[in-house]
């Protein structure tokens, strides 16, 4: 039977997101936010525990309600309409994944229950000096002796960097350059001695930070999965966040769609509302139809990761070029339909485009996912 | 979600493709796929295909048994478009016939329209045309102009259609002429079930871009039909025609399918061609604008998909399909484009000269069609935006 179309329950995770969202004041948590209002994202983060948000797919042991992939989808989409700000994509798409498939017991029994209460959010800091996401670029050195690790270097470009309680931190502990000799490392900020620097973000909803480790230790536990071979594992999990990625663009394109279409119906100039003129009109519907097709290839990749199907890696790649390039696209429209109004810091236009912008290259860019798709097609 | 077929959908499907197996024409399914280039030869072995494939019950599969179809699923449906673009088979004469006149037929014809026709649509012993165009009525299709007036108990039909495909084999139009001259433009207008071979009706051939002879002028001088031929009410017409538009919708599944083949060709194409002694498909550039078609057809497909849900759980076809007709249509056009492009200098060769298949070539030019016929992209857009996003609507017509 042929079904490609979200669940019952899904459907009904939909909606009960976009109601709790709303009455924190949707779009308001995000200027809130940016405004300084660091407290706003702390008390819809327990807001988002209480309603079960934070559990999704933590296994049911932990306290979660164990569900896959698709499961996160509705819940990403609502966030991406209102740009919340905070690492859910991170903790539900990173270190969830991470955790549940390589933690020790121990570590799960620390971390996932606290993920699913609100009472800890993660991040990955993965990036170094030139912010480019590949294993040479991994130098940090992490060094073992007497059941610690001694941490030297500096990380940049950490998403949430003020906010995560944990950081999932790749660091050299052998070879030099390769993928081989690279670890993960699950770095608590309570117990830890580490320099947090915000640096400044053109999209600030999404702040960034630079975090220097100079002789920080880490106790051997908190190794997260195998030593030497952590690049691998961080892979896997970053298949789980770029879907995740698609999901809240998707969300963002959506209510670009939804805003741009309003506009057409109300804004009158010369006798007629401006939704009339095709040239508007047209430019709407090539909107929608970015719409359709990011949200069509993102539920399959989203598919694909929950069912691990042949062609996974492809169907990920592919919805995230397509994805990130339709709502740098779609939001720019929504700006020039705007008018004037577009150009505004009141109105919403540019909360999305910078948005959409701060996406597009985060841990890979549209150039590099067709490059994968390409070689998973042996071309 | 769930992309699996039932077990009755994939016996039907291997009931399909063994059928196929031993009736294509010899040759066929080694990739010969001779379709004879003489007009007349043509008609014949397509003739001769449409029959075979009603023989096999294969040529209105979702028409009732009585008629000789299999009242099949939409899902069937589905199955059988795919299954057609797989083996590339030839196309079917009469689809005009069996994809629209027949159901509309079968869903408000009378029972006498019933008897005189429906067998020998689906049997392809009668091939129909559809005659909606006209030189002043394009887009605007309420503004025609040919007329159908009574006299006696005959209708007499004056006027000029034009663009009409498959006119020069068309036994029988489906012919849309005004019978009202006096309210609104969309109200007097008549659906006439018309007999091509009498005195009155001319067809002249329009060579196309492509000159592939594929439509037509028809004059009509006092040419004749009775009220039995009216399709719906008099003066409905606008009616009657939307109801035969609401049969075309499994048509956008075989350009949909058709596409993840074509995309399959152009990637065949890229490794193929050369450039510096190093398959094209090597260039990023090349290789990203290719993956990057690869994905606006999966796109398309996981449209289409989630659009077939939507119809299977509403039970009613939506809007949605503009959406895929522009969509697909647009896409099929800029990928044969593509393939000029990288074709090269190659690409000015034509017929037996042509270095690379000169199917590229006739494809891209007859890929200027698809975002035409059946309404051009930019009346789809209006549809879409007008139906689907509650826009105002753009003409006061
Ligand atoms: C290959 C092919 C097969 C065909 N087969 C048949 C057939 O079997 N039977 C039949 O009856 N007809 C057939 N047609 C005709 C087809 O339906 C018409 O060509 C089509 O509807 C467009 O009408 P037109 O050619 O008069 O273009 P026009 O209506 O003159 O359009 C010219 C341009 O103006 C644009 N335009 C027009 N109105 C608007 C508007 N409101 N807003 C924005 N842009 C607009 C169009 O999009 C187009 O770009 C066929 C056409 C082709 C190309």
């Amino acid at each position: 039977m042929v079904d490609f179309a979200l669940n019952e329950d899904q459907e009904m995770f939909q909606t009960s997101t976009r109601q709790y969202l709303k009455s924190k004041g949707g779009l308001d948590i995000p200027r809130r936010y940016m405004d300084g209002e660091a407290h706003i994202l702390q008390e819809m983060w327990h807001g988002l525990a209480q309603q079960g948000y934070l559990g999704v797919n933590v296994s049911e042991r932990y306290g979660g309600l164990g569900q896959g992939s698709l499961s996160l989808v509705p819940i990403l989409e609502e966030m991406g309409r209102a740009i919340i700000p905070g690492p859910y994509p991170e903790t539900m798409a990173i270190a969830v994944p991470l955790l549940e498939a390589y933690g020790t017991e121990e570590q799960k029994e620390k971390y996932l229950p606290e993920i699913v209460d609100g009472k800890r959010k993660l991040t990955l800091a993965l990036l170094e000096s030139n912010g480019e996401n590949s294993p040479e670029n991994i130098q940090l050195a992490a060094n073992e002796e007497d059941g610690e690790y001694t941490l030297h270097g500096t990380k940049v470009l950490v998403p949430h960097g003020d906010v995560a309680d944990t950081l999932i931190v790749p660091v050299r502990t052998g070879g030099v350059h390769s993928e081989y000799g690279i670890s993960l490392l699950l770095v608590d900020r309570e117990d830890t001695n580490i320099e947090i620097q915000e640096q400044q973000s053109f999209e600030q909803t999404r702040k960034i930070a630079k975090i220097k480790f100079k002789e920080t230790k880490v106790a051997k536990q908190q190794l997260l999965g195998p030593k030497n071979a952590g690049w691998g594992a961080l892979q896997s999990a970053m298949n789980d966040l770029h879907v995740a990625l698609c999901s809240t663009m998707v969300g963002g394109i959506d209510r670009v769609v939804e805003m741009a279409n309003e506009y057409g119906q109300t804004r009158m100039q010369f006798g007629q509302p401006i939704g009339r003129f095709q040239a508007i009109k047209h430019r709407i519907v090539d909107m929608r139809m970015d719409l359709e097709s990011s949200r069509s290839l993102t539920y399959y990749a989203a598919w694909a990761l929950e069912n691990n199907a042949e062609d996974m890696i492809e169907a990920i790649a592919l919805a995230r070029s397509f994805t990130s390039e339709a709502f740098v696209r779609t939001a720019s429209e929504n700006v020039q339909i705007h008018g004037g109004m577009g150009f505004t810091w009141e109105f919403d236009c540019h909360l999305f485009l910078k948005r959409a912008r701060a996406l597009e290259n985060y841990l890979g860019s549209s150039d590099d996912c067709l490059e994968i798709a390409a070689g998973e097609l042996g071309w | 979600m769930d992309f699996s077929y039932s077990t009755t959908e994939k016996a039907f499907q291997e009931e399909l493709r063994a059928w196929l197996e031993t009736n294509l024409p010899s040759g066929w399914l080694d990739g010969e796929r001779k379709v004879p280039k003489d007009e007349k030869e043509k008609g014949i072995f397509l003739r001769d295909w449409q029959r075979k494939l009603y023989e096999g019950k294969w040529a209105g599969i979702s028409w009732p048994k009585a008629y000789g179809g299999r009242e099949a699923s939409l899902i069937e449906q589905v199955i059988y478009e795919q299954e057609m673009v797989r083996v590339k088979a030839p196309p079917v004469l009469n689809i005009i016939g069996t994809a629209m006149i027949g159901p509309t037929l079968l869903q408000i014809g009378t029972e006498k329209q019933k008897d005189r026709y429906v067998q020998k649509i689906i049997n392809g012993e009668e091939i129909w045309c559809q005659g909606y165009s006209e030189p002043n009525a394009g887009s605007d299709l309420a503004a025609i102009q040919t007329k159908a007036e009574k006299k006696g108990d005959r209708w007499v039909i004056n006027g000029q259609k034009v663009w009409t495909s498959y006119a020069h084999y068309a036994d029988q139009c489906f012919l849309l002429a005004r019978t009202d001259n006096s309210g609104k433009k969309h109200n007097g207008i008549t659906a006439f079930l018309v007999d091509m071979n009498q005195e009155g009706v001319e067809t002249k051939p329009i060579r196309s871009i492509d000159d592939n002879p594929i439509f037509n002028e028809m004059f009509f001088n006092d040419a004749i039909a009775y009220d039995e031929d009216i399709v719906g009410e008099i003066n409905e017409g606008w009616k009657t025609s939307l109801i035969l538009l609401s049969h075309e919708r499994v048509g956008v599944a075989r350009r949909t399918f058709a596409i993840q083949k074509q995309f399959e060709e152009l990637v065949d194409l890229a490794k193929t061609l050369q450039k510096n002694g190093r398959s094209l498909i090597k260039d990023p550039i090349v290789r990203q604008n290719l993956t990057r078609f690869r994905a606006r057809s999966r796109a398309l497909l996981m449209n289409y998909y989630r659009h077939l849900t939507n119809i299977i759980r509403t039970g009613r076809p939506g809007p949605e399909g503009s959406m895929d007709k522009m969509a697909s249509s647009e896409l099929a056009k800029e990928m044969y484009a593509y393939a000029m492009t990288i074709s090269g200098s190659g690409n000015i060769l034509w017929g037996d000269d042509a270095i690379v298949s000169a199917d590229w070539q006739e494809s891209y030019l007859r890929s200027f069609g698809f975002t035409i016929e059946g309404g051009t992209s930019e009346i789809q857009k209006n549809i879409i935006a007008e139906r689907m996003l509650g826009l105002p609507k753009d003409v006061k017509y």
